[in-house]
């Protein structure tokens, strides 16, 4: 009981990088709240699987960005069902988000708008890399692919949010 | 993907991505439920494998219940109630397997059950016979012989060899018109006079077990038991 009640004060101290990593993914604070309870709930309920001595924030931000797509992406799909008609199975992995914000979070600037732009996978390595300072392998693992692929992402998501930038900027 | 990619663009703007872009906190309300959450007691770690085996045992008795040993009653005299019963519920349902009609099959049932009746009760206004047929009963054979009522419940008399064992307790016995005083035996919801003629064994069932009921089958006890007389043949 001691050993859970440390893993869970030191899960607890990587709450702000979780919610924060959730509201660029969700792009709605209430959903955000979900996913990260969501996201605590399964860490501490699988916490036996957790392996001491590895990284515990990637770990976390690996179940959450699962449940994300579990969930959420299901959630989608499922509304796109219901207000079309049409299942749209064929909405591609990479595809860009909506420029309508739907009454979600306003972004306060122009990276910040860009960076909501990008497809998930770009502002998951974006976010994981960049803003959060996680090691390659470590992104790599959360993202469940190889590190030539994170770089690879991370590329391409500068160039696409590098063009965004610049539309802006004209605009 | 090498190292080559991430030119000096590259790096300002991950640097600005770092710096500029607006971080979000949790909110208090969510970090309060979240320490509300781990501090609540948890299922103690055996509840578990503790259900999980009993659901398991639980299964494999019922799976192994028809191989399980019966429990059977010790008492003699109730072990053969429980058989004479268990052929009575038999013709209820089945009827009678080789169905014979008295006093023309006599001689035949008399030779095959080893028991013959010098005297039959073949019916009357309330009773109405329906079949007359060997059986064999706790490893010996007997004769049983079916009435049905006027209110349609079967009524059996079975006879069989009085074994040594075979003790009527004054407990259970019950005085009838002052002159008989059979037992009277309950099993499985039905009930049993059972009594002793000679060295026969006999016995009537039915499921008349009310009240009312019991007062008709102690008329009916009286009406077979007057005008049947059984012996053991050879």
């Amino acid at each position: 009981m001691a050993a859970d009640a440390d893993f869970h004060r030191q899960a607890l101290q990587h709450l702000d990088a979780l919610y924060n990593f959730a509201v660029y993914l969700t792009r709605n604070p209430p959903e955000a709240d979900d996913l990260v309870q969501e996201t605590y709930l399964r860490a501490f309920r699988f916490s036996h699987r957790f392996q001491p001595g590895t990284h515990l924030r990637a770990w976390l931000f690996q179940i959450l960005r699962n449940t994300f797509l579990t969930f959420y992406r299901l959630r989608e799909r499922e509304t796109a069902i219901a207000e079309d008609g049409v299942p749209d199975w064929d909405l591609p992995m990479f595809h860009d988000t909506s420029t309508d914000e739907g009454g979600a979070l306003e972004a306060h600037t122009d990276l910040e708008r860009a960076m909501r732009r990008l497809p998930e996978e770009f502002r998951t390595v974006l976010l994981l890399a960049e803003v959060e300072g996680l090691p390659l392998e470590e992104v790599a693992r959360v993202m469940a692919c190889p590190v030539g692929t994170v770089k690879s992402r991370i590329f391409r998501a500068k160039e696409r949010l590098r063009a965004l930038l610049k539309d802006y900027d004209k605009k | 993907m090498s190292e080559e990619l991430r030119g000096p663009d590259d790096e300002a703007l991950g640097r600005r991505l770092a710096a500029e872009l607006p971080r979000y906190t949790a909110p208090a309300r969510l970090r309060v439920s979240l320490v509300e959450a781990t501090d609540r007691p948890r299922r103690p770690a055996w509840l578990v494998p503790l259900i999980t085996a009993a659901g398991t045992a639980l299964a494999l008795g019922l799976f192994m219940l028809p191989y399980l040993p019966r429990i059977e009653p010790t008492d003699p005299m109730q072990q053969v109630v429980r058989a004479v019963v268990n052929e009575h519920s038999r013709v209820l349902m089945w009827d009678a397997r080789q169905p014979k009609i008295i006093p023309g099959d006599l001689p035949w049932l008399s030779q095959e059950t080893g028991i013959d009746l010098r005297r039959a009760f073949v019916g009357d206004d309330r009773l109405t016979f329906v079949s007359a047929e060997p059986v064999y009963l706790t490893r010996q054979r007997g004769l049983a012989v079916h009435y049905r009522d006027v209110d349609g419940h079967l009524v059996s008399y079975i006879m069989l060899p009085a074994e040594r064992s075979f003790a009527m307790s004054e407990r259970d016995r019950v005085a009838i018109d002052g002159r008989w005083r059979p037992m009277l035996k309950r099993d499985a919801g039905f009930v049993t006079w059972v009594w002793k003629q000679g060295d026969v064994a006999c016995f009537l069932v039915s499921d008349m077990v009310s009240r009312d009921d019991l007062e008709k089958f102690k008329d009916y006890f009286v009406r077979v038991r007057v005008a049947t007389e059984p012996t053991i043949a050879y």
